[in-house]
């Protein structure tokens, strides 16, 4: 079934989030003038966060929807469920997002197969409406609702990919790993590693990232980054948090870790 | 009489220290996969490959004792050149095989700070050192354990003549403290060779000392030489992995081998005939590289071929279509540079499927039926396995309500989902594929047998496919030859052509995936598949080979890309590791190691990339 939160705005605390570039001035003008979003990226570059910062930004409830190929356009739009009074309507993440006028994110919006993204079309043209078949209703959407879907484009998914006719529904933005001194930043700011030790890091994390497509299938992410400065943080010996949080996680091949360890090595000076 | 006996015990002892220690050695192919990460990782360019560099004489002093025995007068050097990085095939220098590997490290690393720029050997390594050092902080004790256990194997400058004294002093300095040292004292002798440090690449001798005219022979055809012991010396290892070496000059042997007079060499029994038979080869190529230019050959053995004669050939279906080639040097798109024929064996007689494959055929084609359409739920059936529950909870809903409901299509029912796909195999039928992989069978029959179990198995799902073969004479002709185009069905005239497919030429790569990719662009599915089956790197008999082939096929995949197709690429060369990453991506490539299990994995490994 369908993995859903709604995050209610929380005004007060604004998650953590530092800018790469120009992306929260063109998230606001999407908003603004309802245009939805489409946001490639590699996995863990801080996509979700960015949505979720800027949904409390704008004091909007995000709900996120986790696509995989099982997911029919009903676990979007709503069903009919049953309870002891009979059956009654519920709606699906999508629905509730425009009757509330949220945003609606749909993550990895490619492992959904084509045929459910298509109940997207009418919402994000000029129309913005909700057609829901099978209550007859038709929803229009506020001003304030926002589709905003993303996708890592990666080898695999190598066969996968949006129709042009759905992709050219959006605003494209793509998000990449973050220049050094940005992703310094991050680091001391998610985890409050110190300024030296974060930039060994990342030192060591773009030279893993170069083996990306020759060596590895993705790159390591600033995800990553965060976990293994949080364990060295916590004490762990530096270079088993690397090979714990930055070299098992990137391939499973003990002749590619083991190399990769080495990589590690020559980085670290004990 | 006291000094001198003192002098032999030294040597002796020199000696011992000097020689090498098979025991602790470390191969190349052992350490290959982390030396190229680590050099990509490091900063290394990842269009270079790593390859065995070959022994190299140096013209060094030796002690007495080692002059007397005759050994320790070769080398291994490392260095970088514009499409390679070269390492030692092995590294034995060390008595552990932790040291050894260590140096295959050390000097990886050392590599990828090299810019290339012309210096001297001196002082262009220990700068090359301390770099690398200050950049990498954690090499530092690797670097140092390396440096005090080869100081304990040079011959310590007390035993030298006061020149060869001084030029010593300076080398270990210059390895104690890198970039203290700002020359290096002349001396009659070459120095002894530093293993820690590269050489300016390709390794000639130094100018200062010209080289006798033996030597510099024995460098230009070392690489090639080498490359065949390393060769055999595998084979007579009986290692299990027969076609572990295929780079071009190890193609071209085998394709000697296959030919003419060095017929019908069984590999891996009567070693010793055949490492007399290497022997003899290895001569003739130094031959062949000596006359030719007197200068380096890697890699230029080839051989020109004839054409066949029109009316043995496969029929040319039209003029020929002119097709651009890209120039990584300029990075330009030379237009109209090679000509592509269409060919088409009319000749070719309607056959059954060959009966070894029967079995096999029949298990692939229910595999097929079954597994490769996904099967999805159809709902609002009419009729199905299951109650729609939401078409149910709808009618019930809609009767409740008082509107008028229809009964029909409250089922759902599992159905073989239509396909939105269409692939194209494009077999690469150059002459290596003449190579035997065992007794029985060449690499074409090999890729033969794939292709009738693919189209026996592609023909079980409905998919839509077609398959060519190329092979290339230079850039005119590349020869394309149509198996089956999207149109036709399979059938016995179409097994006919797959029987009739026979080793080529060159293998000019990016034309062929060029017009491939045309063909596939027509196809009006969702997911167009441009499945490339090989088994060796692009070459040709011009420049088309290394880098500019490799760069010019890259780019014809990346056009495939922009094409809105997936290129995917099946090779059963071992070495594919080394280029295949930088044309298809990590994910985008499957090297089969034993090509006798291609025909069987190549459908089912179709069926994985096309899993929904
Ligand atoms: N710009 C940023 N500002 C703050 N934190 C960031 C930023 N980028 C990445 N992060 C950190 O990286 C972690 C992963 O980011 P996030 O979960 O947003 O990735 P994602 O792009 O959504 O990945 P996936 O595709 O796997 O879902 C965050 O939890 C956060 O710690
Ligand atoms: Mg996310």
């Amino acid at each position: 079934m369908t993995t859903l939160f709604a995050t209610q705005p929380e005004t007060a605390e604004l998650p953590f989030y530092q800018p790469q570039g120009d992306e929260a001035t063109l998230f606001e003008h999407a908003y603004r003038h309802q245009l939805p979003l489409l946001i490639k990226g590699p996995t863990g570059c801080g996509k979700t966060r960015f949505i979720n910062h800027m949904a409390a930004r704008l004091g909007r409830p995000v709900y996120t929807v986790a696509c995989h190929d099982d997911l029919t356009a009903a676990d979007l739009v709503g069903r009919h469920l049953i309870s002891d009074k009979g059956t009654y309507w519920s709606d699906g993440p999508l629905t509730r997002a425009v009757r509330e006028g949220a945003i609606c994110y749909l993550d990895e919006v490619v492992e959904a197969r084509k045929d459910t993204t298509v109940v997207l079309h009418p919402l994000t043209d000029d129309r913005r409406i909700l057609p829901i078949e099978r209550t007859g209703e038709t929803l229009h959407a506020p001003p304030e609702f926002m589709l905003v879907v993303s996708y890592n484009p990666g080898y695999q998914n190598l066969l996968k990919g949006m129709k042009p006719s759905t992709r050219q529904r959006f605003v494209g933005l793509q998000f990449d790993f973050p220049e050094p001194d940005l992703e310094c930043r991050i680091l001391t700011g998610e985890t409050g590693i110190d300024e030296a030790r974060a930039r060994k890091l990342i030192t060591l994390a773009n030279a893993l990232r170069a083996l990306k497509d020759h060596d590895l299938e993705e790159a390591a992410s600033t995800r990553l980054l965060v976990y293994t400065a949080t364990l060295i943080l916590g004490g762990y010996d530096p270079l088993e948090a690397c090979r714990a949080a930055m070299v098992e996680p990137l391939s499973d091949d003990c002749e590619t870790t083991s190399a990769l360890m080495e990589v590690v090595q020559a980085h670290w000076a004990k | 009489m006291e000094e001198q006996v003192g002098k032999i015990w030294h040597n002796i002892i020199t000696r011992m220290a000097n020689s090498r220690h098979p025991e602790a050695a470390v191969h190349l192919e052992q350490v290959k996969q982390t030396t190229g990460i680590l050099f990509r990782a490091l900063g290394g360019d990842s269009g270079l490959q790593i390859e065995s560099a070959g022994t190299t004489r140096h013209g060094a002093r030796r002690s007495w004792l080692q002059r007397l025995a005759g050994t320790n007068q070769q080398t291994e050097l490392a260095w970088r050149d514009e499409r390679s990085l070269r390492l030692p095939t092995v590294v034995d220098c060390f008595p552990t095989p932790e040291l050894n590997r260590d140096l295959y490290l050390w000097l990886t690393a050392l590599a990828t700070g090299d810019s290339g720029t012309e210096q001297e050997w001196f002082q262009k390594n220990q700068q090359l050192t301390a770099q690398t050092l200050a950049i990498y902080p954690g090499l530092q004790p690797r670097y140092e354990r390396l440096v005090a256990a080869h100081l304990k194997q040079r011959t310590h400058s007390d035993d030298l003549p006061p020149k060869e004294a001084a030029q010593e002093e300076a080398i270990r300095n210059a390895l104690l403290n890198p970039g203290s040292e700002d020359h290096l004292p002349l001396a009659k002798h070459q120095p002894q060779p530093v293993p820690l440090w590269l050489h300016p690449a390709p390794p000639l001798a130094s100018a200062r000392i010209t080289p006798s005219i033996e030597d510099e022979q024995n460098n230009s055809s070392k690489g090639k030489s080498k490359e065949l012991e390393e060769q055999h010396r595998r084979q007579a290892e009986q290692v299990t992995k027969p076609e572990q070496d295929r780079g071009l000059v190890a193609i071209r042997m085998e394709n000697i081998l296959s030919w003419g007079e060095f017929a019908k060499v069984d590999r891996g029994t009567e070693e010793n005939e055949e490492l007399d038979q290497a022997a003899d080869i290895a001569k003739e190529m130094e031959q062949f590289s000596v006359t030719r230019d007197g200068k380096s050959t890697a890699g230029r053995l080839r051989f020109d071929l004839d054409l066949p004669a029109a009316e043995n050939d496969d029929q040319i279906l039209n003029a020929g279509i002119l097709l651009p080639e890209w120039d990584y040097k300029s990075q330009q798109l030379q237009p109209d540079h090679c000509r592509l024929l269409p060919m088409l064996a009319t000749k070719a007689e309607a056959c059954k499927l060959p009966d070894h494959l029967r079995k096999t055929a029949k298990r692939l084609r229910a595999q097929f039926q079954a597994l490769a359409p996904a099967r999805t739920w159809r709902r609002g059936m009419p009729d199905g396995s299951e109650v729609d529950l939401d078409a149910y909870l709808r009618f019930t809903t809609d009767r409740a309500a008082g509107h008028i409901a229809s009964a029909d299509g409250l089922y759902r029912d599992l159905q073989p989902g239509a396909r939105d796909l269409a692939c194209l195999l494009l077999a690469d039928l150059s002459l290596s594929t003449d190579t035997w992989i065992n007794d029985q069978m060449r690499v074409i029959d090999v890729i033969r047998d794939s292709l009738f179990l693919f189209s026996e198995s592609l023909s079980a799902t409905r998919d839509s496919f077609a398959m060519y073969g190329f092979s290339s004479r230079r850039r005119d002709p590349v020869r394309f030859h149509q198996l089956k185009t999207f149109d036709e069905t399979y059938n016995p005239q179409i097994r006919g052509r797959i029987s009739a497919i026979k080793p080529g030429y060159y293998t000019r790569m990016g034309a062929a995936i060029r017009h491939a990719s045309e063909i596939l662009k027509e196809q009006p599915a969702g997911r167009r598949l441009l499945l490339l089956l090989t088994d060796g790197k692009p070459n040709d008999l011009d420049k088309y080979e290394g880098r500019y082939g490799i760069e010019d096929t890259r780019h014809a995949i990346n056009e495939a890309h922009h094409l809105g197709l997936q290129p995917f690429c099946v090779t059963v060369d071992n070495k594919a590791n080394d280029y295949l990453p930088h044309l298809f991506g990590a994910g985008g490539f499957v090297v089969i190691r034993r090509p006798s299990e291609l025909p069987k994995r190549l459908p089912l490994l179709y069926a994985r990339l096309t899993r929904s």
